[in-house]
């Protein structure tokens, strides 16, 4: 379990912006160690977006990202991943002709620090808890729609991440499945991962986070628990359409 | 594995042949074979560079050009001793590697090729312009490496040199630097999310790629004896293109056989003119249509392939076509 | 001030061929997304098919310039179906090399192909129109003029082809979209085909234009293409209206440069390096172009 809520990652005044599109504006959230987060927003709000400059995929336009301290606004993705902060895609974005197994290897062997053997031990292990054993020796290209984004889990898990950011991972996936994925994301919650996750199934959502942030339109509209959040009137209209005041 | 698909015992035995050839050929053949070297030098990095780590670069021959220029200039104008100029060559065409490869850190594709394309014409350009210097398309007088009138020691050489590139270039992708380079061609974002520096090792393959052309250039020069800046138009280019392809674009000793045959083939059927280029061109593009592993290692692992393939057709579901 | 003239005339008239060759690989880039490294042999062919069908045949010029586009259509329909259109099928994993090697194959295939069947010596096909139009000092072959008027009404009849047809909408929301494209009914492998069909005629026409100026040779189309790649790195990648200015502007600065450059060896390499230059330099500044829309790969 967590160790008594330190706070480890604080996102403050965050933007993005592309052209005149503002994807991100004046984004602040922070995180405690071994929480969980979902992150929730009609279609373009900026949630993808957000991820994508919370592990330095994406340049912000402004603010801070401080990781344990340090501010990481504009380190390169690499260093991020070092750091621990591992993401998995909307679509997923594996090595194609890798095997399952090289995929894994790939972000076990990143950072220097790791033998290849030790590497292949732990990458097998992970496999065995996503149920993925059996394919080892696959090209990544073959697996199913489901079977990939599990295989991403696995490679963002040998990041030994401290902070899980999941782009949609219930999205397209098969209802046998999704039990499945949700089982994986709660024990890895219990095992101390701090995880934000963000997906369009509320649902699926609900059954594993307390605390729910909703994003519109580039801004953060409410935060806070669950079953509350989703009776705030400005959430309900920025999911029926309507425009919300400000 | 699928990109070492060439067995140790098969190359031991190839490379038995090639030692062994001299023996038998005239000193005609014997020139051939020592140029098939230059192109199999050429068509293995390629390969590295395009095959492995994704980067399609059309100024690879430009790069041969390079260091064939700087060390025919250095040894000719500047006074150097072979040695020197040989190496301050070398030397140049690793920095000039690691410029162009952070130049095009951001682009991808056809941009990547677009722009290769470019700076390789812009060199050539330079080459047939700056006279002065280059001697432009009269061609630039270039020292031999021997004494005497023998091509054997330029072949023996030649074959040193594709041995040394394979081994070292096969060490490199033995270590994790392999695993990045693939894991960079598939997507460079996801190695990136991966925690792979992939600036570092974009650069790095740049590098590696670039002094095995320039040192094919060099070698080429010396044996040759002359220099024209057509030795970087884009038709020599295309050959590269050509031999790697059909020998097998992921496999460095599968594109040293593509440079061999295609150029032995070529010379062989001389007196068919551009007939021979209108082959060349169609088995480019039938290769790459029906067999874009290229056609050695597909003759060499037919049976596993087969097996491969059965085993990896998906046993949940259809592949998402995300 | 004649000389100056007489060069931005004849500039003007390269540009306009540059135009139209620039805004066929345009459009197969814009609705493929793919860079057609062939596109300076389609050009060759087209010169040559309207030659053997003026002298030949004995067909009226301007009916071989036609033909040569109906032939080069055709030739562009079937190769797109033969080669590139398996590339959209799970079959091909890498997109973007599959492309430039496919295309870059058939610039060797058919450069030589020109070389054996039409043979290394250029040949002129008889003129559009003997004589010249002569305003003052200005000396204005008709050849000129007759290949200028017919690629601006080319280029006109594309533009009004893109805007006002169904057929140009589909091409254009295929461009913008394949998947949206295809929600609406939209059949992009059609479109594709169109489009690299349309874009091989162009070129063509192009070539067939300018054959009675400038001689046909089998590498009559390097220049040109590498011309093309450059105008579309820099105004178009995806715009055909910015292709057909960058053509014209192309050619006019390079018809000064090459009149007034002292050294004509030396004035011909670095117009030739500078257009490359502007291509590298683009690049750097907008890894995707100027004006471009960023890249979309196709998965
Ligand atoms: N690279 C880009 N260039 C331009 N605009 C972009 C880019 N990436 C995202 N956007 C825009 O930014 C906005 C936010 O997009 P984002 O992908 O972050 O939304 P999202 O919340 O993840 O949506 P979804 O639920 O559909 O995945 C959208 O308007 C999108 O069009
Ligand atoms: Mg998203």
């Amino acid at each position: 379990m967590a160790d008594g809520g330190t706070m480890f990652f604080s996102v403050n005044g965050l933007s993005k912006h592309f052209g005149g599109i503002h994807a991100v504006e004046n984004l602040s959230f922070t995180l405690e160690r071994g929480e969980i987060l979902g992150l929730i927003g009609p279609n373009g709000s900026g949630k993808t977006t957000t991820i994508n400059m919370v592990t330095g995929a994406l340049r912000p336009t402004g603010g801070t990202i401080v990781v344990e301290g340090s501010d990481m606004a504009h380190s390169p993705a690499h260093l991020f991943a070092r750091r621990g902060v591992a993401r998995t895609f909307q679509v997923p974005r594996l090595f194609r002709r890798m095997t399952v197994l090289e995929n894994l290897i790939v972000p076990a062997l990143s950072d220097y620090a790791e033998r290849r053997s030790t590497a292949e031990e732990r990458a097998r292990g992970v496999l065995q808890f996503l149920k993925l054993g059996h394919l080892a020796n696959q090209y990544a290209r073959a697996l199913s729609g489901g079977q990939q984004k599990l295989l991403e889990l696995g490679r963002a898990l040998m990041l030994k991440p401290r902070l899980l950011l999941l782009d949609e991972p219930f999205a397209g996936v098969h209802p046998r499945l999704l039990e499945e994925i949700i089982d994986h994301i709660k024990s890895l919650n219990r095992d101390g991962h701090t995880i934000v996750l963000v997906d369009h199934n509320l649902e699926a959502i609900q059954s594993v986070v307390t605390r729910v942030m909703v994003m519109a339109r580039g801004q953060k509209i409410a935060d806070g628990n669950v079953a509350e959040v989703l009776q705030n009137p400005d959430v309900v209209r920025a999911y029926t359409g309507t425009r919300t005041s400000h | 594995m699928l990109h070492l698909s060439f067995t140790r015992w098969s190359q031991a035995v190839l490379l038995i042949v090639a030692l062994l050839l001299p023996l038998g050929m005239g000193p005609y053949w014997i020139h051939v074979g020592a140029i098939a070297w230059y192109y199999a030098l050429l068509a293995a990095s390629w390969a590295l560079l395009a095959g492995y780590a994704g980067q399609f670069s059309f100024a690879h021959v430009a790069f041969a050009a390079l260091g064939g220029y700087a060390s025919a200039l250095c040894a000719g104008q500047l006074g150097f001793s072979l040695p020197v100029a040989i190496i301050t060559a070398i030397l140049l065409a690793a920095v000039i590697g690691a410029l162009i490869g952070a130049l095009v850190l951001r682009l991808s594709g056809p941009y990547l090729a677009l722009f290769t394309l470019a700076i390789s014409e812009i060199f050539r350009l330079m080459l047939v312009a700056e006279e002065d210097v280059t001697r432009g398309m009269l061609g630039l007088p270039v020292p031999g490496l021997f004494t005497g009138k023998s091509d054997i020691p330029y072949y023996y050489l030649g074959l040193a040199l594709v041995v040394l590139a394979l081994v070292a270039m096969n060490g490199l992708l033995a270590t994790r630097v392999g695993l990045f380079l693939r894991a960079i061609r598939e997507d460079e974002g996801a190695a990136r999310a991966s925690g792979v520096d992939t600036t570092r090792y974009k650069i790095l393959v740049f590098v590696v790629t670039s002094v095995i052309a320039a040192i094919a250039g060099i070698y080429y020069g010396h044996f040759i004896g002359i220099l024209t800046p057509n030795i970087a138009i884009l038709p020599e280019m295309g050959l590269v293109i050509a031999m790697a392809v059909i020998g097998g674009i992921e496999s460095l000793p599968g594109a040293v056989i593509g440079a061999v045959v295609v150029f032995l083939l070529s010379e062989t059927l001389r007196s068919y003119g551009e007939w021979r280029f209108v082959l060349m061109g169609l088995a480019l593009i039938l290769v790459q249509r029906f067999a874009q592993n290229g056609l050695f290692p597909v003759l060499e692992s037919l049976g596993r392939r087969r097996q491969e393939r059965r085993a990896a057709i998906p046993s949940v579901g259809g592949p998402s076509n995300g | 001030m004649s000389y100056f003239l007489l060069l931005a005339v004849n500039g003007l008239v390269i540009g306009l061929i540059f135009a139209l060759v620039a805004s066929g690989l345009t459009l197969v880039f814009s609705v493929l997304k793919v860079v057609n490294f062939g596109h300076g042999s389609l050009y060759m062919l087209g010169g040559y098919a309207s030659y053997y069908l003026i002298t030949a045949l004995g067909l009226p010029s301007l009916v071989g310039v036609a033909g040569a586009m109906v032939a080069l259509f055709i030739f562009g329909v079937i190769f797109e179906r033969l080669v590139i259109a398996p590339m959209y099928t799970d079959k091909v994993e890498r997109k973007d090399e599959y492309a430039i090697i496919v295309t870059f194959g058939l610039t060797i295939l058919l450069s030589n192909l020109g070389l054996v069947v039409f043979g290394p010596f250029s040949k002129s096909p008889p003129s559009f129109m003997p004589g010249a139009l002569i305003l003052g000092p200005l000396i204005l072959p008709y050849d000129r003029l007759i290949a200028a008027v017919v690629a601006v009404v080319l280029l006109v009849g594309l533009t009004l082809f893109l805007k006002r047809t169904a057929l140009g909408q589909a091409l254009d929301a295929v461009s913008q979209s394949r998947e949206s494209a295809a929600v609406i009914g939209i059949d992009p492998r059609r479109m594709y085909t169109i489009a690299f069909g349309l874009s091989s005629a162009l070129a063509g026409g192009a070539g067939a234009l300018i054959a009675p100026i400038f001689a046909l040779s089998p590498s009559m189309g390097d220049l040109p293409a590498v011309q093309a790649f450059i105008i579309i790195v820099l105004g178009g990648m995806g715009s055909v209206g910015g292709s057909i200015a960058g053509g014209i502007l192309l050619g006019l600065v390079q018809g000064l440069g090459v009149g007034y450059l002292p050294d004509p060896n030396r004035a011909l390499a670095y117009t030739q390096a500078f257009g490359a230059l502007l291509l590298v330099v683009t690049l750097l500044i907008r890894p995707t172009g100027l004006f471009g829309r960023s890249h979309l790969r196709l998965e």
